[in-house]
């Protein structure tokens, strides 16, 4: 580590990382656009010019991205000098952009508008036609690009040539004729396409699924970590005044996923907002119907099933958190019943940048705490063999597969703790739980780190915490009776 | 008319002098065979150049000697270095690498080779402007008969000193000729500058060392070596020693490419080798080194062709490339000409350089269109502030900008004529 001093501020900079990254880690913001902590630095765009003064050398301009730390190097990101040099950067940038931002998905996030608020003139000096390209070019399934919105800071060219190392895009042309473009048109693939709408720092790279769906600033974003592989990456979840969860967007993490995460894990939001959703609870009625019931006596159907059958099988979600394996091996202690959790088969998603393949987001955490593996083949034996089964927890029913349930035996009890209604003939009780962005907790990922979800959005009207509800399910009634007459 | 000591082109002069019976028949190889013979130290070689004060020909100037003295310790670093000759000549006015590879190849390559044996080089790639057809040609001929005569390669003439000299060709882009954008291109990347630092000699071709130099620069060496730094400083001037290759072009009665000492009177070589100011008419302006150096009046002409006095002038010696324009000429159209080159040459990673120089060809073609508005000098003026100096990774923004700065100072009525007057406010 050696010395500078940001802004009057003696701060401690690592030499193996530009000027840039010492002035962002201590709250100096240097703007950018070709810059990105994850990617190789080219600086090209230009932006981040700061002013430096090194020794008895005069004092200088530089791009903050490109230049190496020096022992003792004084730095001001507000001299009059570098605020000029960035503002006539913003002009020449601002120069054919085509000033679309009330209709740009980026509008709000992004990086050419808040500088330019920031720093430039409010006014155009250009009476030049603008560049005219092309505004939709189909990337593909994920991707739409607008040329003219491209400051071709070539982020994106650069991530798919570094991170998931599938060079796709490129810069074509020269100049002011330059335009990023796949080879030949070309739709891009991969799992990771997603990442370049994060990256791009305007609003070129635009993800289909959310284009024109809601006004960034109108969105809440919640600390959480990806549920669809045992990477666990941290993401931010994004989510509507209404509780709809709109965009997942990786969380620089750099002992788990860096800046990144894939497509699998992004577009998993849809699930989150089914329509499906179970109520509080259901129980079977005398003429066979599943009918909504009030949560208390559902629970105590449950309390009674669990205490007048032999051996219960409580099965839990590959999702539940920590603290709710916890509550289940609590619960089938106190009824003697064997718990295990559903290990689904990995898939072939496994690659050499973040996805895991094993689409167990919390697995070691419910092996650490002592919760068995089990797999479709030991599901099936398992359950054939015991009177009563407790499903514990979302998407378990979608992960078996409903022809799962259509071999259990008809004298056999089935109560379902699930996220989404189902009406399949061998549910006796359902009751809704949380799902992932509904409830806190911690899942413990592929290489043991902690990964920590959290409410984005309250749960619906009476679904109660899967945890509470699995311990009320373990108490005795009594105790249970004397709770709910306080 | 003046006279003094000429060598660059006294080969040249013969009957097939790109050929190595007759260069070496005049004495080409004598100053390699010398460094060989009595084994100087590389360091001393290196040392010899330093002394001689050869300033650099592709238009920065710097000191040739000390660019190669930056180059790493061998014996700490022992990595594979190379050295790349800078023959993309492309810049619009200069012409003289054309006819130093196309009339006496064998003195570039024995530069080559003797800047290898300085710099303990492993190969050496010459890099030519791909419209450079003859050019590139007879120093690919020369290379092979030097090759086969066992003056390139493995075990040089039984000394055990080893080079490789390859030929690449380029496509036509004027970036290529960027010292960095050479280097990408010759990796076989788009010709894209790279941010420095790195430097070269510390990060150059494929990440070794590397040293980048223009092909007039090397061709001096062999002359250095062979009658010494102190003959070299008896030509020129103190800070600028030596002879240069004029290549003047424009409204001359006689363009071409005349050698000159450094330090003589600009006015001398247009009026005294170049013939005059062609069609008997008067000087308007002229480029001191090529269309990147800006545009002086006619009342400098007296101004001394060396880079210290050129500067002190204004502008910038660069390449020596003398460009001319006579009273009748449009210094606006002339920089839009310039202008239009730059936008098109332009590689446009840098935001000031993409946009910057497309934006300065539409206002110039806007006023010379009679569409000017109050504000464009103005405009222009700060453009070209945005771009320059040294606010880009490569100096072509520069190079864009400041000819037109140039142009702005000195004929600011030329381009004031094009706006129009404000309509007259009727009450």
């Amino acid at each position: 580590m050696i010395r500078i001093t940001v802004n009057g501020r003696e701060i401690e900079a690592d030499p193996q990382k530009p000027l840039i990254a010492a002035c962002h880690s201590n709250g100096e913001h240097v703007p950018h656009y070709c810059y990105h902590p994850g990617l190789s630095a080219v600086g090209s765009c230009r932006i981040c010019q700061v002013e430096v003064k090194q020794g008895e050398r005069p004092a200088r301009v530089v791009a903050a991205c490109r230049t190496p730390v020096a022992e003792g190097m004084v730095v001001n990101t507000n001299a009059p000098a570098a605020h000029d040099s960035r503002r006539e950067c913003l002009e020449f940038l601002l120069k054919n952009h085509p000033l679309d931002c009330p209709i740009c998905d980026k509008a709000g996030e992004c990086n050419l508008q808040d500088y330019a608020f920031d720093e430039s003139q409010a006014e155009s000096r250009t009476s030049e036609p603008r560049r005219t390209l092309e505004k939709r070019k189909d990337l593909g399934d994920v991707i739409l690009l607008d040329q003219e919105r491209c400051i071709l800071c070539s982020r994106c060219v650069r991530f798919m040539d570094e991170v998931p190392q599938t060079p796709q895009l490129c810069i074509s042309g020269r100049g002011s004729h330059s335009v990023v473009e796949t080879w030949q048109d070309s739709p891009l693939t991969g799992n990771y396409q997603g990442n370049l709408a994060d990256v791009c720092p305007v609003g070129a790279l635009t993800l289909k699924d959310f284009r024109f769906q809601a006004r960034v600033w109108n969105l809440s974003r919640v600390p959480s970590t990806c549920s669809e592989c045992s990477r666990g990456c941290s993401i931010s979840a994004e989510v509507l005044r209404d509780g709809e969860v709109k965009r997942m967007r990786p969380r620089p993490n750099e002992a788990v996923n860096g800046y990144w995460m894939c497509d699998v894990g992004r577009f998993s939001e849809a699930e989150l907002n089914r329509s499906d959703r179970l109520g509080p609870a259901a129980l079977r009625n005398t003429a066979g119907e599943l009918v909504p019931a009030e949560l208390d006596n559902a629970l105590r159907v449950v309390r009674n099933l669990l205490q007048t059958h032999e051996a219960p099988l409580i099965l839990a979600s590959p999702y539940l958190t920590v603290e709710e394996g916890q509550a289940v091996s609590e619960l089938a202690a106190a009824c003697g019943a064997q718990a295990a959790f559903f290990s689904p088969p990995a898939n072939d998603l496994a690659d050499d940048v973040l996805h895991t393949g094993d689409p167990c987001p919390n697995r070691r955490g419910l092996e650490g705490i002592g919760l068995t593996a089990m797999n479709a083949e030991a599901w099936a034996a398992a359950s054939a063999g015991t009177d009563c089964v407790l499903l514990v927890g979302e998407r378990l029913l979608d992960l078996l597969g409903d022809t799962a349930l259509d071999d259990l035996p008809i004298s056999q009890r089935l109560v379902i703790m699930e996220c989404r209604r189902s009406d399949h003939r061998a549910v006796d009780v359902a009751i809704g739980v949380p799902n992932r962005v509904e409830r806190s907790g911690t899942w413990i990922n592929v290489d043991g780190i902690e990964g920590s979800i959290r409410p984005a959005r309250p749960a619906p009207q009476g679904i109660r915490s899967t945890g509470d509800l699995l311990r009320e399910l373990g108490s005795t009634s009594d105790r249970t009776e004397e709770a709910l007459s306080s | 008319m003046s006279s003094f000591e000429t060598y660059l082109l006294v080969r040249a002069q013969l009957e097939n002098s790109h050929t190595l019976e007759i260069a070496r028949g005049d004495g080409a190889y004598k100053a390699f065979s010398k460094v060989l013979e009595t084994s100087m130290e590389p360091e001393a070689v290196t040392e010899e150049v330093k002394k001689s004060g050869l300033r650099g020909r592709g238009g920065a100037g710097f000191p040739t000697g000390l660019k190669w003295s930056f180059m790493p310790n061998h014996e700490t670093d022992t990595r594979s270095r190379y050295m790349a000759v800078n023959a993309d000549e492309s810049e619009p006015g200069t012409c003289k690498d054309r006819v130093l590879m196309r009339e006496d190849p064998h003195c570039l390559i024995e530069g080559c080779l003797i800047a290898a044996y300085a710099m303990r080089l492993e190969a050496v790639y010459v890099y030519v402007r791909g419209e450079y057809r003859l050019p590139y040609d007879r120093m690919q001929a020369a290379l092979d008969e030097a090759r086969a005569a066992g003056l390139v390669g493995q075990n040089i003439l039984g000394s055990g000193f080893s080079c490789e000299i390859h030929m690449h060709k380029g496509a036509g882009a004027y970036i290529c000729g960027e010292e960095t954008g050479l280097m990408e291109s010759l990796e076989g990347k788009r010709g894209h500058p790279r941010p420095k630092p790195p430097f070269p000699a510390g990060f150059g071709l494929w990440g070794q060392p590397t040293t980048v130099n223009n092909v007039e620069s090397i061709f001096n060496v062999p002359f250095i070596l062979e009658r010494g730094a102190d003959w070299f400083r008896t030509l020129g001037t103190e800070s600028s020693p030596g002879n240069f290759l004029c290549g003047i072009s424009g409204h001359v009665e006689k363009p071409g490419v005349y050698e000159v000492p450094l330090g003589i009177p600009a006015r001398t070589i247009v009026e005294d080798l170049a013939g005059g100011i062609w069609k008997g008419r008067a000087l308007k302006a002229w480029f001191p080194g090529g269309s990147s150096t800006g545009v002086l009046p006619a009342d400098t002409l007296d101004t001394p062709m060396d880079h210290d006095s050129v500067k002190g002038a204004g502008s910038m010696f660069g390449t020596g490339a003398m460009i001319i324009l006579d009273e009748t000429a449009c210094v606006v159209r002339s920089a839009l000409v310039l202008a239009r080159f730059y936008e098109h040459e332009s590689c446009g990673q840098c935001s000031q350089c993409r946009e910057g120089t497309e934006w300065l060809e539409q206002i110039i073609a806007r006023l010379l269109d009679g569409r000017g508005q109050s504000g464009d000098i103005d405009l222009l003026t700060d453009l070209c502030n945005g771009m320059t100096p040294g606010k880009t990774i490569c100096a072509l923004s520069d190079a864009a900008a400041l000819p037109v700065l140039a142009a702005l100072r000195h004929f600011r009525s030329e381009f004031e004529a094009l706006i129009p007057a404000p309509a007259e406010v009727s009450t």
